[in-house]
């Protein structure tokens, strides 16, 4: 009866309550989305991390991370990997052969990690094949060719195997990207020259551009001015299991841009049969095992009960091998927390101002109500029935809004296209597609109800106060 | 007409092997030259030249085949007394300074060694000039006055050099490496190498100057002078050894 | 009467919805300032953190170094550069460094390191690395020895857990072992006697090396041990030198951790044949303040030409500028979302006013009151409202942010122990009173503005007969 009472009294006054309810949904929808947004990249950043870097687990000899040594292996690979396979929460397994090296072209040499991967297996662990750099070729297509590298941009640029050249057609491009005649004509004077690297090339750029034009055009230029030889020749040489010096030719098959410099400039993957043979490692060893789970938020208990199955290995959760991640999204919460609080607390006051005039609108008829004998307490209820009602429906509204609108642009993102650098450089695309869990909507709905719960104790309180026989006498 | 086509090929063919055939040989004989000596002991001076600085080495040098070397630095006074030891592919360092002995990494050498344009590649692979080229005559040249062959090497595709092709001038007379010009896949050239001074030593002609000059950077060289060597001089395989790199004079 | 006093009557004669619509205007302001102040105040504190401990705010180098870091490319710390750079009124101090490669040694292993010159006073300015020196290691006798102590169960186990960890902070020990409050007292001396590691600083002049926890590992070093440093010196000289490392220290960042070996700078001088020359000379400020900073910039820049470079934080931290940026971008998306929701709450409440007064309108028009005169009374009764409303709010908001900034925010102990291992305090600070108190300010008022224009449109389209009837 009174919850009946209460939603007629509710739609009594339409235009306020529609207000209320009105500026309930707004709030609640700009969080709501706001969340799903922040949510979104920060998911996606952690995702490009554990699809491209690190995947879910590692498992390694116990020396292994501070002695890089070809000795530190895991033996009896097969029987590891297939207990782990039998788990129900893991997705897939693979393993890979580590080794510390150098690589070298006819210029530059470079220290570098040499991964040796079954380019097969990989796909089902890592996302890392979808990162290739259009035009640079591809990750591991010819099955015949035994000595392609899968090698990253930044790599690339450090062995001077991506180069800088001013050709007509780069000219052409860079016109109509909109770059201005008069710095078209500048450059074109270096045309047919090649420069092995970056600080060349950049060095004659400025010899003839202002630092304005620099500023705005230099990236541009650089981008467009990038070019590679197809299958590019490098050797890598390291030491073999007896210490002493190897190596082999290998060839550029595709270079890979996941945007993380420091990934990048040491990471080359190659067929690890080819590694294998080369530092005589015997078969059936293998320096990381790596394991991509269902559902990530199994991590810890994965890991946990691997730990103990293999105690003289190390197995690591990705909170453990990147921990700056675990940190960023720890504060995330923590901010969204605040955000969200910060949000309720703004509306509640708009409730509680709302409720009060309400209240004291009808001091009249409350004043009856009373009279009459309708128990406190029930009337108590009523106002804040009431209340719950007016943000429970605002509620509502907002985040049918919001669930909308998130659904929409989770499909096709938001492009953050003048922000791009700012994101980029932490590591976020910067086309971000929102998410929000169904658990945070429960969360949401809850707090919507204590809100107005809580909103609803003074003005009610005021409504018990009132005196019914002043307020019978009252306009 | 087939016929006479055929005639033509089946003449033909030969030279054109046959000159192939020499180039490698060609090759082959003047690393022989070099590398083939069971043994050496050398009296050198390396000149590291750059656009602000310059640094004189002198050192000792003793090598048995291609697997031991033993280098100990003469001067200047603050590096005299280290010494370098290589024995395969494993190389190790004594410093009187600190008094210690350190295994050094490869990669510490692709720096070049003690800071000149010397490279880890020329270290370990110098024998690959050989094995891992096609060999194409390509005409004569003179070199410091001597008449020389001119032969292109195309490396292999799966040889482990990091070259696409190198061009060199050898001597017809007595098979020196008076010129080499290195190249990098794309056809650019990287490096020359330049021998100069012919002179006789230990009853041989060889160039006693070699020249090391990085084509990208300007002011950059690197001075080799031999002043003394003796070839095939008696030397056990355990000269070349820790202990003895501490001990050596 | 005049339209500003029968204003001000007017506001008093309802002193219930006077209160409560200059409410929501209290609110929205001192909701915004709250969430401003403690975004700019952590965001500051993060960055600040970052910066003060690594590059500074400005470096003098050689103009070459920071395209081509090489040992060839020092620059002479003379006396002459060091004064015109101190006689800047901004200028506090000079922190020397010098920074360079080699390849480290124990003898029986080698690995490429990099070499840290400091100046171990004067590096507390930047960098506290005497607070990262190891305290603790949980070594297996340290932990069999402890655990044959009487220890309670749950140590025992947490000891297995992080068998071989090493630790600068008590604090970090005690969280990862989860030592629970009171039992500190009891157990914290067993620790200290079992796991308690010596290590010690240096000082200029001293042949003594800082290792890092990981690097003296790799290497089978410890404290008091040899290390051998090797290595390309200037003008291709040869450096070699022999060190005793006088502590291990910690790095959070694993990958430095594994490589990182600090020298007196002076003793890293003498090993890199480099007498009296640096990479880089870091300019402690007085003051910090953006404006300050680019004012101190200007002024060296102007003084300081070729050779030397003159270099600013943003340059040597690009993305972190980038990262502040979007940072300080979706910050402000935030709190545009707060004045979306604060704008309904105050159009609301004046919709409700408006509402309620229709009576009240109706009855002054017929009376005869002109409508241009009620209106021009409702605008000062809405100004004024908006007034009280902010000031009421600055008046709340200043104290609360006063409090707030001597009393930050702490984390929950876990969250506290990785921002700590990662060098960052572990708080939310709120930023003093600043050019943002203004901005808000009139925001709201705008807001409250744009709100008044309703009940102005109402008046006028007001019909007065419809109106007695309400």
């Amino acid at each position: 009866m009174i919850t009946k009472t209460a939603w007629k009294n509710v739609w009594r006054n339409k235009v306020r309550s529609l207000v209320v309810i009105a500026s309930v949904a707004v709030g609640i929808f700009a969080g709501v989305f706001a969340v799903g947004v922040m949510n979104g990249a920060i998911d996606q950043r952690a995702d490009d991390i554990f699809e491209n870097e690190i995947a879910h687990i590692q498992i390694n000899h116990k020396d292994f991370r501070s002695n890089n040594d070809l000795v530190c292996n895991i033996k009896n690979v097969n029987s590891i990997r297939d207990q782990i396979g039998a788990m129900e929460e893991v997705e897939s397994v693979c393993d890979r052969l580590f080794v510390a090296g150098m690589a070298n072209t006819a210029r530059k040499s470079v220290g570098v990690n040499i991964i040796g991967i079954d380019p097969r297996e990989e796909k089902y662990v890592f996302g890392l094949y979808k990162e290739l750099e259009p035009g640079t070729g591809d990750y591991f297509g010819d099955p015949e060719r035994e000595e392609l590298a899968y090698i990253g941009f930044d790599l690339a640029k450090n062995l001077n195997i991506i180069r800088y050249e001013i050709t007509d057609e780069v000219a052409d491009q860079l016109k109509t990207a909109g770059l201005p005649a008069e710095i078209s004509g500048g450059i074109r004077k270096f045309t047919g020259k090649r420069f092995d690297n970056e600080k060349s090339f950049k060095k004659a750029m400025r010899s003839v551009l202002t630092e304005d034009q620099e500023k705005e055009y230099g990236k541009l230029i650089l981008e467009t001015s990038q070019t590679f030889r197809e299958r590019a020749r490098f050797t890598l040489t390291f030491v073999d299991i007896n210490n002493h010096q190897t190596g082999g030719v290998f060839r550029v098959g595709g270079i890979y841009n996941i945007s993380n410099s420091m990934y990048e400039s040491s990471y080359v993957f190659v067929r690890d049969h080819v590694i294998r043979s080369l530092v005589e490692l015997p078969e059936n060893t293998a320096h990381k095992i790596i394991i991509r789970l269902k559902d990530v938020d199994d991590t810890k208990a994965v890991t946990m009960k691997l730990k103990s199955d293999f105690p003289e290995l190390e197995v690591l959760g990705w909170r453990e091998i990147q921990p700056d991640m675990a940190l960023m999204t720890d504060m995330a919460e923590v901010m969204y927390g605040f955000f969200m609080a910060l949000i309720l607390a703004a509306l509640a006051f708009g409730i509680v101002n709302t409720m009060l005039m309400v209240v004291l609108e009808r001091t009249k008829e409350l004043g009856m109500l009373t009279a009459i004998g309708m128990n406190r307490k029930k009337v108590f209820r009523m106002i804040m029935t009431e209340s719950v009602f007016l943000s429970l429906t605002g509620g509502m509204v907002g985040m049918l809004i919001s669930w909308i609108i998130i659904r929409i642009t989770s499909a096709r993102g938001i492009n953050f296209g003048s922000m791009q650098e700012g994101f980029e450089a932490m590591g976020f695309s910067s086309h971000i597609y929102p998410d929000i869990g169904i658990g945070f909507f429960f969360i949401v709905t809850v707090l919507i109800i204590v809100t107005g719960v809580l909103s609803s104790v003074y003005p009610a309180f005021k409504a018990l106060k009132l005196d019914p026989a002043e307020a019978l006498r009252t306009e | 007409m087939t016929k006479k086509l055929l005639t033509l090929l089946l003449l033909i063919y030969p030279c054109l092997s046959l000159a192939a055939q020499d180039a490698a040989e060609i090759v082959k004989r003047a690393n022989d030259k070099i590398n083939g000596e069971k043994s050496s002991y050398s009296e050198m001076k390396m000149t590291i030249v750059r656009p602000d600085w310059e640094r004189t080495l002198e050192f000792k040098n003793w090598t048995k085949g291609r697997e031991y070397a033993l280098t100990l630095i003469t001067a200047p006074a603050r590096d005299r007394g280290q010494s370098f030891l290589k024995r395969g592919s494993e190389m190790w360092s004594w410093n009187p300074t600190i008094s210690r002995m350190i295994k050094l990494p490869p990669s510490m050498m692709s720096q070049g060694w003690m800071g000149s344009d010397y490279t880890n590649d020329d270290i370990l692979n110098e024998s690959s000039v050989v094995d891992d080229y096609i060999h194409e005559l390509a005409g004569e040249e003179e070199i410091e006055g001597r008449l020389c062959y001119r032969i292109k090497m195309t490396a292999k595709e799966d040889a482990a050099v990091v070259w696409g092709h190198q061009v060199r001038w050898i001597d017809k007379d007595d098979y020196l490496f008076m010129k080499a010009e290195l190249y990098d896949e794309d056809g650019y050239l990287v490096r020359t190498e330049l021998g100069k001074n012919l002179k006789i030593m230990d009853g041989r002609l060889i160039p006693t100057i070699l020249e090391i000059i990085p084509e990208d950077e300007e002011g950059h060289k690197t001075v080799v002078e031999i002043e003394k060597i003796e070839f095939n001089i008696p030397v056990e395989d355990d000269f070349f050894s820790q202990q003895n790199l501490k001990r050596v004079r | 009467m005049k339209n500003y006093k029968m204003a001000w009557r007017n506001l008093w004669r309802n002193r219930r919805r006077t209160v409560i619509t200059s409410a929501s205007v209290f609110f929205a302001v001192f909701f915004a300032m709250i969430m401003r102040s403690l975004q700019l105040g952590t965001y500051d504190s993060m960055y600040k953190n970052i910066i003060e401990s690594y590059s500074g705010y400005i470096q003098v180098q050689n103009e070459e170094f920071w395209e081509n870091k090489i040992v060839d490319n020092v620059f002479n710390n003379t006396a002459e550069l060091q004064s015109r750079i101190t006689e800047d009124k901004n200028v506090e101090d000079l922190i020397p460094r010098f920074e360079s490669f080699a390849l480290a040694s124990s003898g029986s292993r080698s690995k490429g390191v990099m070499v840290m010159g400091i100046d171990p006073e004067k590096e507390k300015l930047l960098s506290d690395v005497e607070s990262r020196l190891v305290n603790y290691r949980l070594t297996d006798e340290a932990i069999d020895a402890i655990k044959a102590e009487d220890i309670p169960s749950y140590l025992a186990k947490n000891l297995d857990l992080f068998r071989d960890k090493s630790y600068s902070s008590d604090g970090s020990l005690q969280i990862d072992l989860g030592i629970k409050e009171g039992d500190e007292e009891t157990l914290m001396p067993v620790l200290t006697r079992y796991a308690g590691v010596d290590n010690s600083y240096f000082s200029m002049g001293e042949d003594k090396a800082l290792v890092g926890d990981r690097l003296a590992r790799y290497l089978g070093l410890e404290r008091g041990d040899t290390i051998i440093l090797l290595g390309q010196a200037y003008h291709g000289h040869t450096a070699a030198g022999k060190y005793v490392i006088g502590g291990i220290i910690k790095i959070p960042n694993p990958e430095l951790d594994n490589k990182i070996v600090y020298l007196p700078v002076d003793v890293c001088q003498t090993l890199y044949y480099a007498p009296g020359m640096l990479t880089s000379m870091v300019v402690h400020l007085k003051d910090n303040d953006d404006d300050a900073i680019e004012g101190t910039l200007a002024r060296l820049d102007s003084k300081l030409d070729s050779p030397y470079r003159v270099l600013a934080w943003k340059e040597m931290n690009e993305t972190l500028v980038q990262q502040l940026d979007a940072d300080d971008k979706g910050g402000m998306i935030m709190i545009g979302i707060l004045y979306l929701v604060i704008a309904f709450g105050v159009f609301g409440t004046v919709l409700m006013m408006t509402a309620e007064r229709r009576r009240e309108f109706g009855v002054l028009v017929a009376i005869g009151m002109q409508k241009t005169k009620l209106t021009g009374v409702l605008v000062y009764e809405m100004l004024y409202l908006g007034l009280l409303g902010i000031l009421a709010g600055v008046a709340i908001a200043v104290p609360s942010i006063i409090y707030g900034y001597y009393h930050p925010i702490h984390f929950s102990a876990s969250l506290a122990k990785v921002w700590e291992d990662y060098g960052f305090e572990p708080v939310m600070k709120f930023q003093w009173i600043d050019k943002y108190f203004i901005s808000q300010s009139l925001v709201v008022a705008i807001i409250v503005l744009v709100a008044a224009i309703y009940p102005l449109i109402k008046i006028r389209k007001m019909k007065e007969v419809n109106a007695l009837k309400a």
